[in-house]
């Protein structure tokens, strides 16, 4: 039997994540909360993708700076726009 | 100019960005420059998408209420699948194993080729419900969005099977794949700018 890796347990959870933040989209209106939360789970998606799927953890430090600020302030947006 | 291309210690870059000193560049130093310049295009999509929101807070509540979500959910889960699939695709090339890495990039080709497919339908089922660019802000912003999205999954699929030529003309290995390795990153970097749209344009409202 294969035994099951990190990458698919990554993988995993990516997918549980987008079907929980849809879940919380069609049931609930944009509050602060939401929007938190929706923040949050969006900063790991893509802090999962940038270290273990381009692989960035351990290579070149300042890109995977760069790529981790990008999605950082971008993500941080929806927060802020949710006081609009 | 083959040498020059492959010169990981470009003179335009401090000292402190050389691969001695922060660490070792994922495929080379030209689809980095390539990387960042389409970070900075979404990155201003993104900038536009959240003044918009500012000025026409109804129009971008109710907007996302008028989309397919079903759809959007399923072309997040195809992209991922296909980041996950370039990732075991570069895992098997590290091994010496050119067929499972064949495999995977297949994969990994199938999964862009049915997100095109997927957005297609969604395109069409928006203009059956009489939704267009001009429909409100949202759908501008929207359109202007997801559609150069879309075209950058086309051309990466297209690179997909140009690298997967590549690959049975044995241009990649264990000890060299720095081609296959640059296409990945471009890959995973059109899947992360999915990850940050889908919220946008589907969940938040």
């Amino acid at each position: 039997m294969k035994r099951i890796g990190k990458l698919e347990y990554l993988l995993l959870a990516l997918i549980s994540i987008t079907l929980g933040n849809t879940f919380l989209g069609e049931q609930f209106a944009s509050t602060i909360l939401v929007s938190v939360i929706i923040t949050i789970t969006v900063i790991y998606k893509g802090f999962v993708v940038i270290d273990h799927f381009m692989e960035l953890k351990g290579a070149h430090k300042n890109l995977r700076l760069l790529m981790r600020l990008y999605f950082t302030l971008f993500p941080s947006l929806i927060l802020i726009s949710a006081f609009y | 100019m083959g040498s020059q291309l492959t010169n990981k210690s470009l003179s335009i870059f401090p000292k402190s960005w050389s691969e001695k000193n922060a660490g070792r560049i994922p495929g080379n130093i030209p689809i980095w420059v390539g990387i960042l310049s389409e970070l900075t295009e979404f990155g201003i999509f993104f900038a536009a998408y959240f003044i918009a929101k500012f000025y026409y807070p109804e129009v971008f509540s109710q907007g996302p209420q008028q989309l397919n979500t079903s759809l959007g959910v399923i072309n997040t889960i195809v992209l991922l699948s296909s980041s996950y699939f370039m990732a075991k695709a570069m895992s098997y090339i590290r091994l010496d194993n050119r067929i499972k890495c064949e495999r995977y990039l297949w994969l990994s080709f199938s999964c862009g080729a049915l997100y095109l497919i997927i957005k297609t339908w969604e395109f069409y089922w928006n203009n059956l419900q009489g939704l267009s660019t001009s429909s409100s802000e949202f759908f501008t912003v929207y359109y202007y969005m997801t559609f150069n999205h879309f075209l950058h999954v086309g051309w990466a699929s297209c690179a997909i099977l140009w690298v997967i030529f590549r690959l049975r003309n044995g241009a990649y290995s264990a000890k060299e794949n720095s081609g296959l390795e640059a296409l990945a990153v471009y890959w995973h970097m059109i899947d992360l700018m999915w990850i940050l749209i889908f919220p946008l344009l589907y969940v938040l409202r």
